[in-house]
């Protein structure tokens, strides 16, 4: 067997492999995506805040717009590095992890969304350093980030904490897209008029949707992520301005 | 014609004038089928335009180095700003209509240490209806040490099936300041019943750089209304029908104070929103502009280079022409 079929054998079990065929690996995919995962999403909404503020989302049926252009975006740029950083990690390529993170950054426009995921990014190294004590990979990475030699986006740290769990890429990305949504849903809640039951069609509905994101954007190549988002852009210019803030975002 | 001294804003050249092909950019692999008519390269579907500013021996910033192929067309620089009559001014206009399939485009624009200009187009330039293959365009803007240039270029306009892709390269010295605005309309809103948000792909790709090859910051959009998200979704754009981005590389501390004096809103009665942000890597700052019609878009895009002039230079922008 060459090196060109071992790794198309590897990429295949990756991305194919059925998480219910290790419990385990289950279960830290719930733990990793639970909104009680102390990363810090609670305190962002995505530009969400602002848009019912504007009435630009004023129920059920803009929220769920909302949420879906939320998770387009994610899907384009941080669906695509984490994706790259997964798959860098499970070769032990920690330079390739580092151009995932350094790739991210260069195409984050918005600098609230910088800092979101650079906070929630740092949360997740740290954790994972916790949980993972003996790896290696972890390690270098969190100190990279304490070093300020790397920004140590969220989606990158997602990548490595579900490649050394043992998850599938196709798990990291429908996990990534949930937390996307989630986030928005949450935060919607709090900040505009929609119901628990609302929320939860919307979430069922999107993520209907995922499994085209995952084929629209599996193959494409770091320098190639895009975002064409400008009501977003403005929403989250706004808030960033702004002096009434619940969220952070 | 004189020699160009710069290496790095030129590129690749084939019998004297850069080959522009994005073949190989994934979101163009659609449209890659020759046209039926003039072949891609073809006299008149090939333009070309280099320009380099500098100070003459007197201090005076002048249009030194100039080169063009048909159908781009620049005369020479005009001091006509009421305000800063030092300033030199370049319209870029194209004897060729509309941009249609097969049609290429490169334009390399330089200033040499403490330049300055203000760039624009003659007129919108018209994406035409496109039935095989595509246009393309790719730019490289490089400013030295403590120059200034304001890129303003009339707006995009695409038709039903354009197909359309741009790169440009920003090269900006951390002194200098570049002020970069692009303005794209839906479509041709007043055509028949209308012809918004009906192109095939527009691909725009910005990556701002440092003279040493360092990496800024790269902003990419791939709208295609057809195959992915339409438009006309909340969160990208929604009700609004023109669409401007500008971006501003400058030092820090006059990104600050940019992004301090402009203010982010959204007026639903004038339908007509605006928000900056700052760019990674503490390039600039990022402003983007949502209306109805390019006039007030336009006006507010005006307004805000004011804002970054003053800031720079000191010197506030002059009211528009009444036919511009």
């Amino acid at each position: 067997m060459n090196m060109a079929t071992i790794t198309t054998t590897t990429t295949t079990i990756l991305t194919t492999m059925s998480m219910t065929d290790n419990p385990t690996a289950v279960m830290q995919l719930l733990q990793f995506t639970d909104s009680a995962f102390p990363v810090g999403t609670f305190s962002f909404s995505n530009g969400l805040e602002t848009a019912a503020f504007e009435k630009m989302v004023t129920g059920k049926e803009t929220l769920h717009a909302f949420a879906r252009s939320q998770a387009w975006q994610a899907a384009f740029t941080d669906g695509v590095a984490a994706i790259h950083a997964f798959r860098a990690a499970t070769k032990g390529d920690f330079k390739g992890v580092l151009k995932s993170d350094s790739e991210l950054m260069l195409s984050k426009m918005n600098e609230e969304a910088r800092t979101m995921l650079t906070r929630m990014g740092k949360k997740l190294a740290e954790l994972g350093r916790r949980l993972y004590p003996a790896d290696p990979l972890i390690k270098d990475w969190l100190d990279e980030i304490n070093a300020g030699n790397t920004p140590g986006m969220y989606p990158v740290a997602q990548g490595l904490m579900f490649a050394k769990a043992g998850l599938t890429e196709k798990e990291l990305f429908f996990s990534h897209q949930y937390g996307v949504i989630n986030m928005v849903l949450s935060a919607s809640l709090r900040c505009s008029r929609v119901s628990h039951y609302d929320t939860q069609e919307i979430l069922f509905d999107l993520s209907g949707e995922t499994e085209r994101l995952y084929d629209l954007v599996s193959d494409m190549r770091l320098d190639e992520m895009n975002a064409f988002f400008p009501e977003l852009d403005i929403l989250s210019s706004l808030h960033e301005k702004g002096t009434q803030r619940m969220f952070m975002s | 014609m004189k020699n160009n001294t710069f290496d790095y804003q030129i590129g690749n050249r084939t019998a004297g004038v850069p080959e522009v092909n994005f073949d190989d950019a994934r979101e163009m692999h659609p449209y890659l089928a020759p046209p039926e008519a003039m072949y891609v390269g073809a006299p008149g579907k090939h333009g070309y335009l280099r320009m380099g500013f500098e100070l003459d021996s007197e201090g005076k910033s002048i249009l030194r180095d100039l080169e063009r192929r048909v159908p781009i067309i620049v005369q020479q620089e005009l001091y006509f700003d009421r305000e800063w009559k030092e300033l030199p001014c370049v319209y870029i206009l194209s004897s060729g209509g509309a941009n249609i399939d097969g049609d290429r485009y490169q334009q390399d624009i330089y200033l040499k240490k403490d330049a300055f200009a203000w760039v624009s187009t003659g007129a919108a330039t018209k994406l035409s209806e496109m039935v095989r293959n595509y246009s393309g365009m790719r730019q490289n803007i490089t400013l030295e040490e403590g120059s200034y240039l304001e890129f303003m270029p009339e707006p995009v306009i695409p038709c039903r099936h354009t197909r359309f892709i741009c790169d440009s390269v920003l090269t900006v010295h951390p002194t200098a300041t570049l002020f970069y605005s692009e303005v794209y309309m839906g479509g041709r809103k007043y055509y028949k019943e209308g012809e918004m948000f009906v192109y095939d792909i527009l691909s725009v790709c910005c990556r701002g750089k440092r003279p040493d090859g360092s990496d800024l910051f790269r902003e990419k959009f791939v709208v295609e209304p057809g195959r992915l998200l339409n438009p006309r979704q909340l969160g990208i754009m929604g009700e609004f029908d023109v669409f401007a981005n500008v971006i501003v590389m400058t030092p820090p501390e006059k990104a600050d104070e940019i992004y301090e004096r402009t203010t982010a809103y959204i007026n639903r009665k004038e339908k007509i929103a605006a928000g900056i942000t700052k760019l990674p890597n503490k390039a600039g700052v990022l402003f983007k502009v949502l209306g109805m019609e390019p006039q007030p878009v336009k006006k507010i895009v005006r307004e805000f280079s004011s804002i970054v002039r003053e800031t720079v230079k000191g010197i506030k922008v002059a009211e528009e022409f009444p036919w511009r």
